[in-house]
């Protein structure tokens, strides 16, 4: 059985200085940055494009050192699945570990990091419309 | 203009091995897989979605990748991003002052492609790609 995934739903590209690493792209590859956050609980600066199915996340550290070279690496990726405790069981049940689903900063997704076994890839499944969504009406 | 992610390349010491975590506990079909002579690597793309994970493995010592798998080890290496004309994009690459590694598209497994320099995006190395009808470049 395989784990249902369905697309690349994020890449993430890992620096010293997000914001300046997503400009670049959108010069130099005609990318639209549509959204920057803080990431809560850890005030990480995130910068996110799309393209088609997949968002690329710009992540970077609170504070930005200015006089710093402006260093980013490809980092790792996140498989979107229909149904993240099935995929997480049917990872299990093939040696692999795999950490409990929890809530994801996407509203009402669910988000399960794999430990492992992924050849130097951090590497993460996501489920949306998982959980029910804050504020929303029934 | 670049349309989609064409496929995110990761390099890894054998390619059998990383296809027990991609293939084979995933459940992702390989579309291609060979050895390309000039570059000194095999390639597997497997599918996820309108994109594909792209699985490198040096067949020689004298490569970038291989140099990238003895300094860095396993992991994320570049990003490709697919576009209708490869030949305008490098051409608007160079018209920007952007650093590049292939001056004229080649052959590669994802149809016609380039690289640009990691220089360029704070060492992350991006390729652009043109699929060729017949497939994956075959």
């Amino acid at each position: 059985m395989a784990i249902g995934a369905t697309h690349i739903d994020h890449i993430v590209i890992s620096s010293n200085n997000s914001g300046a690493v997503a400009q670049t792209f959108a010069d130099n590859l005609g990318i639209e940055i549509k959204r920057k956050m803080i990431r809560p609980g850890t005030s990480a600066q995130l910068a996110f494009a799309k393209l088609q199915e997949v968002v690329l996340e710009f992540a970077g550290p609170p504070q930005v050192n200015p006089d710093e070279e402006v260093k980013a690496k490809l980092w790792g990726m996140v498989l979107a699945v229909e149904d993240i405790d099935a995929a997480v069981a049917d990872l299990r049940s093939k040696g692999y570990t795999v950490g409990d689903p929890t809530k994801a900063v996407q509203p009402g997704a669910k988000i399960a990091t794999v430990k492992g076994g992924t050849s130097g890839v951090p590497f993460a499944m996501i489920q949306y419309n998982a959980l029910p969504i804050e504020g929303a009406s029934a | 203009m670049l349309t989609k992610i064409h496929h995110v390349g990761v390099v890894v010491h054998n390619a059998d091995e990383a296809m027990k975590f991609y293939r084979d506990a995933l459940g992702l079909k390989v579309t291609a897989d060979r050895v390309i002579e000039d570059q000194g690597v095999r390639g597997v793309l497997l599918e996820i979605g309108g994109s594909e994970i792209e699985l490198l493995e040096p067949t020689r010592e004298d490569t970038g990748v291989a140099k990238f798998l003895a300094t860095r080890g396993e992991g994320m290496h570049h990003i490709c991003f697919e576009s209708d004309d490869v030949d305008a994009e490098l051409d608007g690459a160079r018209a920007k002052g952007i650093e590049l590694i292939d001056q004229k598209p080649r052959l590669g497994l994802a149809g016609m492609i380039c690289f640009l320099h990691p220089k360029s995006n704070h060492g992350v190395l991006v390729e652009f790609a043109t699929p060729v009808k017949d497939g994956h470049g075959h």
